[in-house]
């Protein structure tokens, strides 16, 4: 009998050591200090909400700043007050009003005044700052002029500080869905002591953004970030709502292979992946569908042309190019998250915009395209290159299409290049390319959101593409406060974006991503742009009703 | 100005019967043949670059690069029905765009195999040569060369291959030189100190003696003494170059999607190892196969070409 007790006690010896490995877990043992652990795509290019354009960046951001307004944990239109406790706009919506709360303060404890807003302001439109997103505040009257040069002066610019607790903004055009619009990463105010110890106003890269420096106003403050490694960030005492803030922190995690992420996530050293690997969501919906979650968003996947370049300026070809992918077997067979073909570039919304239905597969017309492009076929296109930012799922739908072209176009020589993000971002700005993936979520819910980056000239344009009909089709929506007559227009703009092709639309995202049952209050939403202050954590066995942290 | 006396040589005397002499080639053969896991080991080879090399070629074989998305991710052994049109047959089953498995194993394995050898030998030459002229030459010589070594060992070398890419440009060829030009030097270190050992034996002091040329010695004597260590360590280099083919391809710096190596596509399967096994088992056991002969062979042939193992 002796070795089988022995047996018997190994056994139980193993379970009781496993169950308590299980047990401890990073996630667990985080969840039990409040602590959220984030799977965040790629590593930030910045802490500066002047510099970043990503939405892993500003997932980051949006934990260290607060804006005006901020977003409602599960109502993309709904508007929580942030800095300003109230707003009101006027009869025309050209001239809207913030009152800012007295109790707002910085993470080193100062004020936040409406002084702060309009520094901000000033610099992310400097022309000095280069700021990919200044285009985000071409809603203030004269914020383009100043950001191109033609006003120097910034006192002609919409915004007003005419007291310190009272910020005035004028629009160039009516925006009823103005207080959507500051919720967004570019309306962040930033602390200028700060920012002007480490360098001039207009530098990029300071080390105010390294932790010990960094100042913000969010609900957190940075503790630590290391490069390809986390970023750190933990209750910010001096934040006006400290004690209804749920989490003590939350570490972001770099991983940029979504297989990785995966493992890291099932391995319980993570609570959340950015996304999941489309060839993981059926094992996930077999085996762990309560992890699983699969949710609208407002973001469109498509392809830049760089127009400025052979044998991108050729029209025809695009159209050839467009004509010749199969979205339905994408999204069906690569993507496989519930993905929608994109027949127009904005994703259509509840809002009530529906894109002009235009962009078909249609082989047969591709080759007529390429014919008059002036290709006999696909064998004569010169070489050219399709770039993706280091991705699985990138890489497998350029394959996918590089097919198709291959199929349908005869083209032989497209190749495949992928580019680290920071590289990849860089390489599209410096129009440095041919043919680059590209995808853009909304920043509000509205159209626009989708349209005005194609304006010429606009900072997120990055095709070189211009149409002085677009721009005036988009010029003469914004001036109409009749929605459905503004969306006609809308949609006459996006119908000549749509015939000149400067994007090749492929689908309309989803977001299919992993989390963590413990999370609470993570809702589906339509951009994304959760508040984690919001955000809970509980294991089994917690008391719910346990009263918040300190 | 004294004339050469002019001698002449009497001519040696005809010898009763030549005893065929054998060729160190010839010996090594023969010893290696004995080697029954060695000569396994290079039929398999064989077979295999033959047929990485050949059967692409063939029409059996399907294009590599051909997706069927609706057929992804089909066992071996499998016909599948493409909306597309054809029917496809999978000998080992697709990957997740519906690509031919097998296929693409093949023609990854030209790619792996020719960086293998192609950089292998690079590294080779100029390893072999450089650490011979070090190790033999000696003195001042000697230090300033591996000093060289040394910085060059310093400097980080995904670095050097970044830079020269974006010099160059993303060309495969440019694969081959740069980790040639890396692997070079652990050889270079290693062939030094055996000829440093070797240079100071007699057999070289009777070569010198008899007034042969400083190359003549370099090639004709301390190389082929060295032989035996030199393959031991070249059958370790190939592994390792295609390993670093492979961390340059996922760096998007050597072989570009939608082409494959072995280490990329062990690298796709090992990602997609929960939802879809075979496709890190069937490249993995491609790579490993090879990688456990040529080892084999290696072995196999420091055995038979080491002229002081030679009794018989």
């Amino acid at each position: 009998m002796v070795p089988h007790r022995l047996l018997a006690l190994t056994i139980s010896a193993l379970a009781v050591f496993s169950t308590a490995c299980e047990r401890t877990d990073r996630a667990t043992r985080a969840a039990r200090d409040k602590i959220l652990l984030l799977g965040n795509g790629a590593e930030p290019k910045a802490l500066d909400p002047h510099i970043v354009s990503s939405v892993g960046d500003a997932n980051i951001l949006r934990a260290l700043f607060e804006g005006l307004v901020t977003y409602h944990p599960s109502d993309d239109s709904a508007h929580e007050p942030g800095v300003a406790k109230r707003w009101e706009a006027n009869d025309n919506f050209t001239e809207w009003t913030f009152f800012l709360r007295d109790d707002a303060r910085w993470s080193n404890g100062d004020s936040v005044t409406a002084h702060d807003f309009v520094y901000a302001y000033s610099r992310i439109l400097h022309p000095e700052m280069g700021s990919p997103y200044a285009s985000m505040l071409y809603f203030l009257k004269n914020g383009e002029a100043y950001s191109t040069g033609a006003v120097t002066d910034f006192s002609q610019v919409g915004v007003k500080a005419p007291d310190d607790h009272t910020l005035v903004c004028t629009l160039e055009d009516p925006s009823p869905y103005f207080p959507d619009v500051v919720k967004h990463t570019t309306w962040y105010p930033v602390h200028q002591a700060t920012i002007e110890k480490f360098g001039s106003m207009t530098d990029q890269f300071t080390l105010w953004q390294r932790p010990g420096n960094h100042v913000g106003n969010g609900a957190f403050r940075l503790v630590d970030w290391r490069i390809n490694t986390f970023v750190k960030v933990e209750r910010n005492p001096h934040y006006w709502d400290a004690a209804n803030v749920k989490p003590n922190g939350i570490v972001f995690f770099p991983i940029e292979n979504n297989f990785t992420e995966e493992r890291a996530f099932r391995g319980g050293l993570i609570h959340y992946t950015y996304v999941l690997a489309p060839s993981l969501i059926d094992w996930y919906r077999e085996n762990r569908t309560e992890v699983l979650r699969s949710e609208t968003y407002a973001g469109s996947y498509f392809f830049r042309c760089n127009v400025t370049r052979e044998p991108m300026n050729n029209l025809f070809f695009r159209k050839a190019l467009a004509a010749a992918i199969d979205r339905e077997t994408i999204v069906r067979y690569v993507t496989m998250g519930g993905q929608q073909p994109a027949h127009g570039f904005t994703p259509p919304s509840d809002a009530g915009y529906q894109p002009p239905d235009v962009i078909r597969f249609d082989p047969a017309k591709a080759r007529q395209y390429l014919a008059q492009a002036g290709y006999a076929d696909g064998s004569d296109v010169p070489a050219f290159d399709l770039i993706v930012n280091t991705s699985e799922q990138h890489k497998a739908i350029a394959e996918a299409v590089q097919d198709m072209w291959k199929t349908h176009l005869g083209i032989t020589r497209v190749s495949i290049s992928n580019q680290e993000w920071k590289v990849f971002q860089q390489t599209i700005l410096d129009l440095n390319y041919e043919v680059a993936r590209a995808g853009w979520i909304g920043d509000y819910v509205d159209p626009t959101t989708f349209l005005h980056m194609w304006r010429t000239g606009d900072t997120n344009n990055q095709t070189g593409w211009s149409s002085p009909d677009y721009d005036r089709l988009l010029k003469k929506a914004a001036q109409l406060s009749d929605t459905q007559a503004r969306y006609a227009m809308l949609y006459q703009a996006e119908s000549i974006l749509l015939e000149e092709l400067p994007v090749i639309p492929l689908y309309w995202y989803t977001r299919v991503y992993a989390i963590s049952p413990h999370i609470v209050n993570w809702n589906p939403l339509l951009l994304d742009n959760h508040p984690y202050k919001h955000i809970d954590i509980r294991l089994p066995g917690d008391n719910p009703d346990r009263p918040p942290y300190n | 100005m004294p004339s050469t006396p002019t001698a002449s040589t009497p001519a040696p005397p005809a010898p009763d019967r030549v005893e065929k002499g054998t060729s160190l080639g010839r010996d090594a053969w023969h010893r290696l043949r004995k080697n029954k896991l060695a000569m396994c080991s290079l039929w398999f080879l064989l077979a295999m670059v033959l047929t990485c090399y050949l059967l692409p070629f063939l029409p059996l074989i399907a294009d590599p690069n051909k997706t069927y998305p609706d057929l992804k991710s089909l066992g071996p052994f499998t016909t599948g029905e493409s909306v597309k049109g054809p029917s496809v047959f999978y000998s080992l089953g697709s990957d997740y765009l519906g690509r031919d498995i097998f296929s693409r194993i093949l023609h990854g394995g030209r790619v792996s195999l020719t960086v293998g050898f192609l950089a292998t030998s690079v590294s080779l030459t100029i390893g072999v040569l450089y650490g011979a002229i070090a190790g033999f030459v000696g003195g001042r010589t000697d230090a300033a060369m591996m000093r060289v070594v040394d910085i060059l060992y310093a400097l980080p070398f995904l670095i050097i291959v970044i830079i020269l890419t974006t010099y160059f440009g993303n060309q495969l060829w440019l694969l081959f030189v740069c980790i040639g030009a890396v692997e070079w030097l652990t050889m270079a270190r290693i062939v030094r100190g055996q000829v440093l050992s070797l240079k100071k034996q007699e057999f070289i002091e009777a070569a010198q003696s008899l007034g042969l040329g400083n190359a003549a010695i370099i090639f004709r004597h301390l190389i082929p003494n060295t032989v035996g260590t030199i393959i031991v360590y070249t059958t370790l280099t190939v592994p390792a170059v295609m390993r670093l083919e492979a961390i340059l391809s996922f760096l998007g710096l050597g072989v570009q999607p939608p082409h494959a190596s072995w280490g990329s596509l062990i690298k796709e399967g090992a990602d997609r190892m929960i939802s879809d096994p075979s496709l890190l088992v069937f490249p993995s056991l491609f790579f490993a196969a090879t990688l456990f002969s040529l080892n084999f062979l290696g072995d196999g042939l420091r055995d038979a070409l080491d002229p002081k193992t030679s009794k018989d």
